[in-house]
């Protein structure tokens, strides 16, 4: 080790602030795209959007330990030449610094038989509870080009997290077993 | 450039597989958005499935995992697990002979008692005072793929197995006829058939701030507390612990390694996070480059430290890497 430079000691450079990349976002489906690769024998998504009332919020939040931020659920029933395969729920989780849009598949009898993330982004923080940053994904489609982190190919570095989904997984299970029993 | 990706949340994180067109039946003018190979979907649906069995067979939390099932039984008698559980283990006992113990799968019980890691059903070993707790040399690898624990031991392989699943959805996609893919799990990446793609890292102190590194063409690892951090006696501190002096390491920076592998790429970072300074002649051994953001308050940045950046001749702080 003698004869060469302990890269220990000092930092082979220091990188200002200014130089790097603000945040991420990554789109993997649309719902549409989600929906057909969840349910690929589906004929038909019909939209059966639950309406969530107090009752449902309680039960929901009794059954799954996880609140409710939502009065509307997005939700399809899958079928396939009318008869029942399963329900579509999109679904939303986000953290301090994330937002993550992703959807369960649930057969006929509530078991889960996929999940799908759709899209996944970063922010530094506050815009994400920022209603009209939100809004700016609304009604967003494939190849929209969200210019957030259009640049960076590869984060080497843990994702936010995914506690978030599964907290939502057992939301959507909760949901279920509230409304679409 | 990568036709298309899915994201799933598995390993405690999110993967997510990037695969382009399969080399057969694929029609190089489809737009990932719209109607996509189906020999892609496929691909990258087994490689999900491979990643999706090593979380089942290595799962610390998990009762029915091959791991705690190691925890529960394989100090009693030995254990046959499965292909995959095998090459974990045995790839994590080169590396603790190697690095003279620094890697230590075995350093589960200090993990469960900093509350890192939850404690196993029926198992004792974290109850005892540590100069009774064996070390990764009481683990036997038998023949006929069992294990043998020579004394009680609580091994957890979070610290490999992520570098390994990586390895193997790449197996799969490159078997399944992808030419150019990647797959990166929550921070355990690895690329093949591109030349090499750009990487950022996370920020130590701000994880959302990202900062550009030296491209990637093979395997690539980072491990950081900055989100894993609790408190203990009021100080920051991340699930990496020095398996000799049992303190732990420190949360304020990350370790990203650079090798041809993810699974070596994994587990070197816990080697660099315990000990930078010797880790060197592992990472030439490995062919791998660590570099190790901190903070930097002054400048709001970061310190880059760079492992290449010292086989400069002259012996001066190689400030002529990637970033100069």
């Amino acid at each position: 080790m003698n004869d060469t430079f302990n890269w220990w000691s000092v930092p082979a450079i220091i990188i200002p602030a200014a130089i790097a990349a603000p945040a991420y976002a990554a789109q993997y489906f649309t719902v549409e795209q989600a929906q057909r690769a969840l349910f690929p024998q589906a004929t038909a998504f019909v939209a059966r959007p639950v309406h969530l009332d107090a009752e449902h919020k309680r039960f929901i939040a009794d059954y799954s330990k996880v609140s409710l931020r939502v009065d509307r659920q997005p939700v399809w029933r899958a079928e396939a030449d009318g008869k029942l395969l399963g329900w579509f729920v999109l679904d939303e989780v986000y953290g301090k610094h994330e937002f993550i849009t992703y959807a369960v598949a649930l057969d006929a009898n509530g078991g889960v038989r996929g999940l799908e993330i759709l899209d996944y982004r970063e922010t530094h923080g506050g815009e994400v509870r920022d209603q009209r940053w939100q809004a700016q994904f609304v009604g967003r489609h494939y190849g929209d080009g969200l210019q957030l982190g259009k640049d960076i190919q590869n984060i080497s570095g843990a994702t936010l997290s995914c506690k978030h989904i599964t907290e939502g997984v057992r939301r959507v299970l909760a949901l279920y077993e509230a409304a679409l029993k | 450039m990568i036709g298309l990706r899915r994201a799933r949340p598995l390993l405690g994180t999110v993967v997510e597989i990037g695969a382009d067109d399969v080399v057969a039946g694929s029609d190089p003018g489809s737009d990932a958005g719209s109607d996509r190979d189906p020999g892609t979907e496929a691909a990258i649906e087994r490689a999900f499935d491979a990643v999706a069995r090593i979380h089942a067979l290595m799962s610390f939390h998990d009762p029915a995992s091959e791991i705690s099932r190691l925890n529960r039984e394989a100090a009693h008698s030995p254990v046959e697990v499965s292909e995959e559980t095998w090459q974990v283990l045995h790839a994590a006992q080169r590396l603790s002979a190697a690095s003279h113990g620094v890697f230590d799968i075995t350093v589960a019980p200090l993990l469960v008692e900093l509350g890192f890691l939850p404690r196993p059903a029926g198992s004792t070993v974290s109850d005892w005072p540590s100069e009774r707790r064996g070390d990764w040399r009481d683990i036997k690898l038998l023949h006929g793929r069992r294990v043998w624990f020579t004394r009680p031991l609580c091994v957890d392989v979070g610290g490999i197995a992520k570098g390994f699943a990586v390895d193997q959805a790449v197996a799969v996609l490159r078997d399944s006829g992808v030419r150019s893919g990647r797959v990166n799990a929550g921070g355990d990446l690895r690329v093949f058939g591109a030349p090499q793609e750009t990487l950022h890292a996370r920020h130590p102190a701000q994880p959302t701030v990202l900062i550009p590194l030296p491209p990637v063409s093979a395997a690539v690892a980072t491990s950081a507390g900055y989100y894993r951090h609790r408190d203990q006696d009021g100080r920051e501190v991340c699930p990496l612990v020095h398996p000799h002096t049992e303190q732990l390491c420190d949360t304020r920076r990350s370790v990203t390694v650079y090798a041809e592998d993810c699974t070596s790429a994994d587990a070197l970072t816990k080697v660099v996070s315990a000990d930078p300074e010797r880790a060197a002649p592992l990472l030439v051994a490995h062919g791998a480059r660590a570099i190790v953001l901190e903070a930097d308050p002054a400048s709001g940045g970061c310190r880059v430290y760079d492992s290449a950046g010292g086989a400069r001749p002259d012996g001066q702080p190689g400030r002529r890497t990637a970033y100069a």
